[in-house]
């Protein structure tokens, strides 16, 4: 367990550290499996979402998405229950390349994806790894077919997300004792869908000419292990993985709703006889999302407007006591 | 601005104030702070008014104690996460002496500072490459900045020593002692929690570091910690999950620092007599690149009533210049006790 050190940053004791262990999650099955969450929701319902553009002043376009965990946190344990989303993305530029760049006619889109120590149940650590470099990728196609790039030749732009709270992969509970989440990575699905929602809005904060509005959409295919019935598979909407015992396939997709586009697609595990309908599903998750993104833009653009116009109003008054320079 | 004449416009030329601000920084606000009687900054604040913070915590799930701080366009999210260190993998030769902690319930300080600086049982770290500023962007090691602020960081934790290594302590007392059974056995050291303090910074407009410590600071005391002990049958550390039995750390005093930043105006040869200093409390990231000479106060005044006399004098950082003398700091180091007061106020819910 010992971590490479890193000269530039305060690392650990070099004798490694571990997560606490809880003595009852160990001792007493009966307990742990108490503390499962189930969905709650329907099968088409999505979870609540929470989004702000212009978080980041100096950012030419900022956005914060957060999507609360759906199943009710209780007080009288201190193991962390099932993790909501919360993500941040700041846009810096478009901005001229350096000199020394070669010629490029379109806009150069960067994305970096990164996740805080403290998102996951597990410790991450400050250096990129390859999950992260992935979703950055992932990222980057979702928004490249959207932006028209034609229009800023010879700049670049840096769309950085941070991921300060992630979905996880399964229930923590099964990690542990049985190792049934097989096919782990289900809940990378979901912070991609995140990830290209809260890019896309803060996109469109930034003023950054884009075709439509991109929209994240996940649906799994779960199986029901409980029901009288051996194999009994479901497809639900948003997925969060730790609320079913086992997710089959899953699927996420950058969405253009008003052109009927993807730009990305992303599907994991055993699909079986009907990859379309998973794709589909994911479409109207993602249409989903775009209802909050398209509300919240519009409000944005309201206050912005509300604010010039009163600005000049005021701006006679203001315009005496403004500093004046002469030349 | 020869052009500007030559192309015969009107002779005053004006700009708007974003254009002024960015074209000649350091005049447009030496303009505003020469203008009329009252200098107000370009911000809108007076020249010794702070930005009051607002404090979030417990937001984040993964984390003991989590702190969101946002000092007017500054925020900062802490979150902090303890592990456990376990006592075979301690490094080095420290080696724990029972009797302390007996003693230690009493009040009697013990010097610990070995304890949690050697061992490293604080590892704070910070993050500014989120798209916080455009200076910082990622994929680049931690620039010199975000180096210089958390060595700051890190060594103001060691230097008020914050944390009592007795709360870090994981201890076992044994119900037998084999030696000699009649005996009470000896206590022993099974491991010690070790806490990882993340700073992410979401946006950073000026006063990165007062922000990051007020975020540190209301971070530890959110954590909570949960009742570890040694268990004989699993022979190891277990910890138990009813928060009846976690306990919060008990942090030395109440450092709070405040950042200043002199803004030197540029002399007219007539009027030289004239002030042309100011000093400007907790200066956002244009004042800051405008100023070259700062100021860091660090107080405490838990130990009594709000005043010079309770005053503790935790850390001054002063670079860059040499306007601030011996009378201005004493000026400063009020302005700080003020500071302390109103910071105090809202890390405990009174505001």
């Amino acid at each position: 367990m010992a971590m490479n050190t890193d000269r530039r940053r305060n690392n650990a004791p070099s004798g490694g550290t571990g997560a606490p262990v809880f003595a009852r999650t160990i001792r007493e099955p009966e307990y742990l499996e108490n503390l499962r969450p189930s969905r709650s929701r329907g099968p088409n319902e999505l979870r609540r979402i929470f989004l702000q553009t212009s978080i980041i002043p100096s950012a030419s376009g900022s956005a914060y998405l957060e999507i609360p965990s759906s199943s009710p946190a209780t007080s009288s344990t201190l193991i962390p229950p099932t993790s909501s989303l919360k993500i941040t993305a700041s846009i810096q530029g478009p901005k001229p390349l350096p000199r020394s760049a070669p010629f490029s006619p379109t806009l150069l889109l960067t994305t970096t994806v990164k996740f805080a120590p403290f998102a996951t149940r597990h410790r991450r650590g400050y250096i990129r790894d390859s999950a992260e470099r992935d979703l950055g990728v992932h990222l980057e196609t979702a928004l490249r077919g959207v932006i028209i790039g034609e229009r800023w030749p010879k700049s670049g732009v840096d769309v950085v997300v941070t991921i300060l709270e992630g979905d996880e992969d399964g229930w923590w509970g099964d990690s542990t004792s049985e190792g049934s989440a097989t096919g782990s990575g289900w809940g990378l699905l979901n912070v991609l869908a995140g990830c290209i929602t809260v890019a896309s809005a803060a996109i469109t904060d930034a003023g950054i000419d884009c075709v439509d509005v991109v929209c994240g959409g996940v649906a799994a295919i779960t199986r029901n292990t409980e029901s009288r019935q051996d194999k009994e598979l479901a497809r639900v909407l948003d997925p969060c993985p730790a609320e079913h015992k086992e997710v089959v396939a899953a699927c996420v997709v950058g969405y253009l709703a008003s052109r009927d586009e993807i730009t990305e697609i992303w599907m994991k595990g055993d699909v079986g006889s009907d990859p379309d309908g998973l794709v589909e599903g994911a479409t109207h998750a993602a249409v989903g999302s775009l209802a909050v993104v398209k509300e919240v833009l519009l409000e944005a653009l309201q206050t912005k407007f509300q604010g010039q116009l009163e600005g000049n109003e005021g701006g006679l008054k203001r315009k005496a006591q403004d500093v004046e320079m002469t030349g | 601005m020869e052009m500007a004449t030559a192309t015969q416009t009107p002779p005053a030329l004006t700009f708007p104030r974003a254009v002024f601000a960015a074209v000649a920084p350091h005049p447009f606000l030496q303009a505003h702070l020469s203008a009329d009687k009252k200098s107000i900054r370009a911000n809108g604040r007076t020249a010794s008014e702070f930005r009051t913070p607002g404090i979030n915590t417990g937001s984040l799930t993964h984390c003991n104690g989590s702190a969101v701080v946002r000092l007017g366009n500054t925020s900062v999210v802490c979150g902090v996460r303890a592990e456990i260190l376990k006592e075979e993998d301690i490094a080095g030769t420290y080696a724990y002496a029972a009797h302390s902690a007996d003693q230690d319930e009493e009040g009697e300080e013990e010097d610990d500072s070995e304890e949690v600086e050697g061992i490293r049982l604080l590892v704070p770290n910070v993050e500014l490459a989120t798209g916080s500023t455009p200076s910082h962007i990622p994929g680049t090691a931690p620039t010199t900045y975000a180096q210089t602020l958390i060595t700051r960081l890190r060594n103001l934790l060691h230097s008020t020593c914050l944390l009592r290594a007795s709360n870090l302590r994981i201890l076992y007392k044994p119900s037998t002692n084999p030696e000699n059974p009649d005996t009470e056995a000896e206590t022993q050291l099974k491991g010690y929690w070790v806490l990882y303090l993340d700073i992410f910074f979401i946006s950073i407009d000026g006063n990165a570091f007062d922000a990051a410590w007020i975020s540190v600071l209301a971070a530890l005391r959110d954590t909570l910690l949960p009742h570890a002990y040694f268990d004989e049958e699993y022979e190891g550390i277990l910890c138990s999950d009813d928060s009846n039995e976690a306990h919060r750390l008990q942090l030395r005093g109440l450092p709070i620092p405040s950042t200043f930043a002199v803004f030197e105006g540029m002399r007219e040869d007539d009027d030289d007599e004239d002030d042309v200093d100011w000093v400007l409390s907790d200066p956002d990231a244009f004042e800051e690149g405008v100023c070259r000479e700062t100021v860091s106060v660090v107080v405490d005044c838990q130990g009594g009533k709000k005043g010079t006399r309770d005053l503790v004098i935790r850390r001054v950082e002063k670079s860059g210049g040499g306007v601030v003398g011996r009378e201005m700091m004493a000026g400063l180091v009020k302005m700080s006790i003020d500071r302390w007061g109103v910071v105090e106020g809202v890390l405990s819910g009174k505001t």
